[in-house]
């Protein structure tokens, strides 16, 4: 319902499952003029409230030599918000904690892989890394709460075939850090969605009853039935997701994980506004069918 | 020798931060009632909700009161009833007799679920209460006291209902007697009682039925004195509609400005949106408005229908474009779990709230609230709730335990993302 414009600084070298993506990716960065620019663009072009809100994302944001400049020329075109796509273990150093909060960042998408060392640092092939993340948004919460700055921190995990056992623990860690919400996203085409539902429901189930929101993307909302406030709150298409799970179905051109009751402004923002109703109505036959 | 006077302890549970508005009104009016001088001596405990009750009896206890009057909401009534267990066990002698919104519609229901309580204010308390300490101050017959539900021998009576009091001045300023001392962020002022509106889970009119006001000299003194008072920078009303009609918000804009002129500031007064346009922005920018709260609560159809509400989402909107224009900060509440809505009904809310980026969002989990209609209606409505306080709705027709509490949490979420910004 916030929506946040992502902003590239970069590619590679961000955390993510290394048992999936074997080939280690080279790390770059856009020049930050460009990034400047298009921040700019996208602030200037911001004409849905609340916002504008920019998450730099791509490579790790703290490894981008000019972030600060970036931050400020964010602050500078009027951004209300700005988001850190980041692992956080920069913020182990007081000096990124508080430097970027000073500069303007609010937001952390901190991204884990999994709830135990054996998981996340196993994934990341970092030992050591999850404790270094969890330390990283510990020193930023620390940090705003001492200068009285109100942050939220998203817990991202990417879902993959080599974490989904390990879900409810990475909630549990979220939980640790004071999460104000962690997002599934399930992005591994190859993962048998039907074996993985326990695990996402366990993991769903263990954010609400400790005060976390746990949001799913990347899922058929027929396969989580009971589940549909989970399944993000707009329409999200993720190509690659789906057809693993489903059968044919109407919603093939669109679906990847829509809420029961998509409404229709939701369902506007992938077909014509004339088409949406139709294409709410065609939801709600197809979960009843895939339900039956 | 004469008899030592009666010692009354007025206790209130509050908020963190807040003093009880109500219990200075209660002992301003008794203490300048002539059947009680010199006959009852006054003591006032304003302890806050996280003092653990066990602490607060043992206030109380130290304080040998005869008569111990508490002031009960659905916030502080669990904490309430266990110092009342724990006062009765050690001080049987004590007169227990509790009043406000939580147990005045429930009288009779209260007493008879916990034996400790002696007595039950109902409504507007001032006369009732004075008339009762003036009636056990001379061993008198408490039952001949109108608005009351006490207990005679084995039996609970309620007597007549107490008329409202017809003019509102006969009622001593809590704060121009001296009863109570503003403090900074925490004093709060009532220019009327009763609300225009009849929604069906609010008990902000306290059935009242009409709309009383304090005279406007009244009304100015005491903003005089709150604004002028050591240390005091921001305040409060706590009339549900600050904006209740026009000239009146003109009256309160005047009665400001001199005080707004030397950097005093209103915080969350209560308003009614749809009648914000940019002349009234302007007022209440004169009167120091620094942030107003208000709905839409929902914007559900079958809610709003089912609740009373009136809801224009072209008027909505533009009362808070017109806030924002004149630089005041909007609090937006949403409830979750009214009777109507569904799960997805309050997701739009939600997303009708943020769309017009109001600056503060606060969403909350219907209370079914004693002498609300929807606790008289609440089967036919089909709302399962906890009948022990705070009355928290367990499900609805439209939706249900496990979807509530998540909509609970993801409006949670939502508030914490949405307030963290630069």
């Amino acid at each position: 319902m916030i929506r946040f414009a992502e902003v590239v600084v970069g590619e590679g070298g961000g955390i993510r499952c290394a048992r999936c993506h074997p080939d280690g990716a080279v790390v770059s960065y856009r020049d930050a003029e460009e990034v400047r620019a298009e921040v700019s663009a996208v602030c200037g072009l911001w004409d849905t409230p609340p916002g504008p809100n920019i998450t730099f994302t791509g490579a790790e944001p703290f490894g981008h030599p000019a972030l600060p400049s970036l931050i400020a020329s964010a602050v500078e075109a009027g951004c209300v918000r700005v988001c850190l796509d980041t692992d956080a273990v920069a913020c182990t150093s007081p000096q990124n904690a508080g430097g970027s909060l000073m500069a303007g960042v609010r937001h952390l998408r901190w991204i884990v892989l999994g709830g135990t060392p054996g998981v996340h640092d196993a994934l990341t092939s970092r030992p050591g890394a999850l404790d270094a993340s969890v330390a990283g948004v510990r020193s930023f919460r620390s940090i705003a709460k001492d200068q009285d700055i109100d942050i939220s921190v998203t817990a991202v995990i990417p879902v993959c075939r080599h974490n989904v056992h390990d879900l409810p623990a990475a909630v549990s860690v979220a939980l640790g850090v004071e999460a104000d919400a962690v997002h599934l996203r399930v992005e591994d085409g190859g993962l048998d969605l039907g074996s993985a539902i326990p695990w996402l429901v366990a993991a769903c189930d263990t954010g609400v009853v400790n005060g976390v929101w746990v949001e799913v993307e990347g899922v058929p909302f027929c396969l989580l039935p009971g589940y549909d406030l989970h399944l993000a709150d707009a329409v999200r298409v993720r190509p690659g997701t789906k057809q693993t799970a489903c059968a044919s179905c109407a919603l093939d051109p669109v679906c990847a994980g829509a809420p029961a009751s998509a409404s229709t402004d939701q369902l506007a923002l992938l077909v014509p506004p004339g088409s949406a109703p139709s294409l709410a109505a065609s939801v709600m036959r197809s979960r009843r069918e895939a339900v039956r | 020798m004469a008899n030592a006077p009666l010692r009354c302890v007025m206790l209130a549970l509050n908020s963190p931060g807040y003093r009880s508005l109500a219990l200075g009104y209660l002992r301003a009016y008794a203490q300048a009632d002539r059947r009680l001088a010199g006959r009852v001596a006054f003591e006032t405990l304003d302890l806050d909700t996280e003092v653990d009750p066990w602490w607060v009896a043992w206030r109380v206890l130290g304080m040998d009161a005869d008569v111990l009057a508490i002031s009960v909401t659905c916030w502080n009534a669990r904490n309430v009833y266990e110092v009342c267990r724990l006062v009765a066990a050690v001080r049987p002698e004590c007169a227990i007799v509790l009043g406000g919104p939580e147990v005045g519609p429930a009288a009779e229901e209260v007493l008879a679920t916990h034996p400790h309580v002696s007595a039950v204010v109902r409504g507007e308390g001032e006369i009732t209460f004075a008339d009762l300490l003036a009636e056990l101050s001379t061993s008198g017959k408490p039952w001949r006291v109108d608005g009351l539900t006490l207990r005679k021998g084995d039996e609970i009576v309620s007597t007549p209902d107490r008329a409202l009091v017809a003019n509102l001045d006969d009622l001593p300023s809590p704060y121009l007697t001296g009863v109570m001392v503003p403090e900074d962020g925490g004093a709060y002022l009532e220019t009327f009682r009763g609300c225009p509106h009849r929604c069906a889970y609010c008990f902000e009119g306290k059935g009242y039925g009409r709309i009383r006001s304090f005279s406007d000299a009244r009304i100015a003194a005491e903003i005089d004195l709150v604004a002028t008072a050591p240390g005091v920078r921001t305040f409060s009303f706590i009339d549900p509609v600050f904006n209740l009609t026009d000239k009146r918000l003109e009256m309160l804009a005047d009665a400001m400005a001199p005080h707004v002129a030397r950097g005093i500031r209103l915080h969350t007064i209560e308003v009614d949106i749809e009648r914000i346009d940019a002349e009234a922005a302007a007022l209440l920018r004169v009167a120091g408005v620094a942030s107003v709260e208000t709905g839409p609560q929902t914007i559900g159809v079958g809610a709003l229908k089912a609740c009373h509400r009136p809801f224009d989402a072209e008027r909505f909107t533009a009362g808070i474009a017109a806030l924002r224009a004149a630089g005041i900060s909007c609090e937006c509440d949403l409830i979750v779990g009214l009777p109507g809505d569904d799960a997805y009904d309050f997701l739009a809310g939600l997303r009708f709230v943020l769309r017009r980026d109001p600056g503060k969002l606060q969403s909350s989990t219907l209370h079914v609230l004693p002498g609300t209609e929807l606790w008289e209606r609440a089967a036919e409505l089909g709302i399962e709730f906890d009948r022990e306080p705070p009355h928290e709705v367990i499900a609805t027709s439209g939706v249900g335990f496990r979807d509530l509490r998540r909509a609970e949490v993801l409006a949670s979420a939502l508030q914490s993302v949405y307030r963290a910004r630069i």
